[in-house]
């Protein structure tokens, strides 16, 4: 586009019209970091009334933006500039990925006449993370900017959500050019399941004698969990979750058997083996939920419920196949009560059977139990926000979620650093919220930088990092799987947290006896301002049951069977 | 073997976007020929091999925003071997 040979029409750069097209969005907030190739978007930032984030590391910002998107179904945005701002972006756009998570990404890039002559700062973001996005677009003309904006927000949020990449060269986030004419775009098409698929359903779950269904994370993604519950309450189906399906049915539910998969609940691990009708909705069947594939659920006829068709039959191969808007599909399945009165009562008793214990031995403070403790003491406004590890599994274990939104876990990832970063997106995208990020002593090195942002933005973030000086879940798998040949796991001269978190200016405290941990969560809770809470446990304790690899799911390894405690 | 014709958008790494997914998919491309469609579009026509599906390949392909149509040739078998590739046959 040329400038307008009109004085009268206003001239806007590139960076101003990108900005607009970020606001008729709806953005609010952005996270991000500025730098060379970026500088222009940052100047035009002054005054746009967009609200930005300055992270501590580019990654900081993209699983900021991650948990925003998470929390708010609309498109986290996070912005860097080119080379290493760029490919420090790239662990949070794979995050958003692989858990269907809404994001735009804006990277400055090296001015067009220089991109493929190895610039300064350049790299190839857009080849870069090409596998890992729902689409991308190197911006080569500012007339497409606005139409090419709202396309990459609607992309990102439509259908099944992921993250859309922007690459904005410098000169053309400084070229001026008259404001183009903007049509907005027609509304994204909106598939709806077909009818007669979900016939097909009604009838396949009508003649299940044991019936199960697994709840996904796309029933949060796709805003379906009242419809779910409905479905549920309707047909009296046992219900089991995913990880990222934590809370679709509130776990206190009678019809809820707990999660699945390696590190999932007996009842919910023996109810899929034995179960002859399994309907999978929004989820899909990754290995860390079914164990050896070839031996999950054997008997199981299974409807699949999912927006995304190349998820249909991928692992496993669905019976029936309803493809298109969950909640949908869902309202119309209704086959009258699914299933035999006995196997309800069967998956009653195993939960009872498979009931978590908080009596463990030892003198130390048991993690399972100080999360229980939390989750069931907080106020209903209490969303947790999870790094990676022995703690992430602890937390999915036993931590009580009655909304799905309520869990922020880094699933497909498992992104080490995801949880102090996500609590700072959740705590701006839902500023009412009680947010609590759970972390390791190994994760919360990985992102332990925004700890800076946290108080510059004084955010109130409550953290609970839970130190056993390890490595934990590698150094479990060492000690079951690798002949207790402890290899790189000890992280015994872990820096002093408790004196970390002073030098950010966060309060803290530092626990290490059962009896300390009401008046710590108490004061954990009650602080005003960020605070975190460090609790000393210990490093032997691993996290049970643990469905061995290459192990069918009902096959699940308890504390007793293991070698040593 | 499974061969398919897709035609795509003349969008910035489409054709990158549509050879990575088949290769990351694990199917190994065997051959590529790209055209262009009157409408300034793109057409590939690849042949890949692996055991897995040539319709679950078709639709990740169809994921992609750049992927307008994706067409799986029948697989043929030529005396007890997949057929070699088959000339697909301009539609344009």
């Amino acid at each position: 586009m040329t400038a307008s040979p009109n004085p009268a029409v206003k001239l806007r750069s590139g960076s101003q019209m990108l900005i607009d097209a970020l606001r008729r969005n709806g953005v609010e907030h952005v996270f991000g970091y500025p730098g060379g190739a970026i500088m222009p978007l940052y100047d035009a930032l002054v005054g746009s009334g967009l609200q930005h984030y300055l992270c501590r590391h580019e990654q900081g910002a993209a699983l900021a933006a991650d948990a925003y998107g998470r929390s708010t179904r609309k498109a986290g945005v996070c912005m860097a500039t080119s080379g290493p701002g760029a490919t420090n972006l790239v662990t949070g756009i794979a995050n958003a990925f692989m858990d269907s998570v809404p994001m735009v990404v804006i990277t400055g890039q090296v001015p067009t006449a220089l991109l493929g002559t190895d610039a300064f700062q350049e790299v190839d973001i857009f080849g870069i993370t090409l596998p890992i996005v729902k689409h991308s677009y190197i911006v080569r003309d500012i007339a497409t900017i606005p139409h090419l904006v709202d396309e990459a927000f609607q992309l990102a949020q439509g259908g099944r959500p992921g993250p859309v990449l922007i690459d904005f060269p410098k000169d053309i986030s400084t070229a001026m050019g008259a404001e183009p004419d903007y049509q907005p775009l027609p509304p994204a098409e909106f598939t709806l399941p077909d009818t007669k698929a979900i016939k097909t359903a009604s009838e396949v779950l009508g003649q299940a004698r044991r019936p199960l269904v697994i709840a996904g994370g796309g029933i949060t993604i796709s805003d379906s969990v009242q419809a779910f519950r409905e479905f549920a309450a309707h047909t009296g189906v046992p219900v089991t979750a995913t990880l990222k399906g934590l809370g679709v049915m509130p776990t206190d539910d009678d019809c809820f058997v707990g999660m699945l998969g390696m590190h999932g609940n007996g009842a919910a691990n023996h109810a899929v083996q034995n179960c002859d009708v399994l309907v999978v909705v929004g989820a899909r069947f990754d290995d860390r939920a079914t164990g050896q594939l070839a031996q999950f659920a054997p008997s199981a006829r299974v409807i699949h419920l999912d927006i995304d068709p190349a998820e249909i039959s991928k692992l496993r191969r669905a019976e029936v196949a309803v493809i298109g808007d969950l909640a949908t599909a869902l309202d119309g399945i209704r086959p009258g009560t699914a299933g035999r009165a006995s196997w309800r009562a069967q998956c009653a008793a195993w939960k009872k059977e498979f009931a978590w214990r908080y009596d463990a031995p030892g003198k130390g403070i048991y993690a399972p139990k100080l999360l229980r403790d939390l989750s069931r003491l907080s106020p209903g406004d209490l969303t947790i926000t999870c790094d990676v590890g022995q703690h992430q599994m602890w937390v999915a274990q036993h931590c009580k979620f009655d909304d799905p939104l309520d869990h922020l876990s880094s699933g497909g990832l498992g992104t080490m650093g995801y949880g102090l970063p996500a609590a700072i997106g959740v705590k701006i995208a839902k500023p009412e919220a009680t947010v609590v990020c759970v972390s390791g002593d190994g994760s919360i090195m990985m992102n332990i930088q925004e700890l800076a942002t946290i108080k510059r933005y004084d955010l109130e973030v409550k953290i609970i990092l839970l130190d056993n000086s390890a490595l934990g879940l590698v150094r479990q798998w060492q000690e079951l799987f690798f002949n207790e040949n402890y290899s790189e796991v000890d992280l015994s001269d872990n820096p002093d947290f408790a004196l970390v978190a002073e030098a950010f200016g966060i309060p803290s405290r530092s626990i290490s006896k059962p009896g300390e941990v009401a008046a710590a969560l108490d004061w954990l809770l009650s602080a005003e301002g960020p605070a975190l809470l460090h609790v000393s446990i210990n490093p032997r304790e691993n996290v049970w049951p643990l469905v061995a690899p290459g192990n069918p799911n009902h096959k699940m390894m308890q504390a007793n069977s293991a070698k040593k405690r | 073997m499974h061969t398919l014709r897709i035609q795509i958008r003349d969008n910035d790494g489409a054709v990158l976007r549509a050879l990575g997914l088949i290769e990351r998919r694990c199917y190994r491309l065997r051959s590529c020929v790209i055209g262009e469609t009157n409408d300034g579009g793109r057409t590939m026509e690849v042949s890949v091999s692996s055991s897995r599906s040539g319709d679950l390949l078709k639709r990740q392909l169809e994921r992609l925003h750049d992927v307008m149509k994706v067409e799986l040739q029948p697989v043929a078998i030529v005396d007890g071997q997949h057929s070699a590739i088959r000339p697909l046959g301009r539609r344009n």
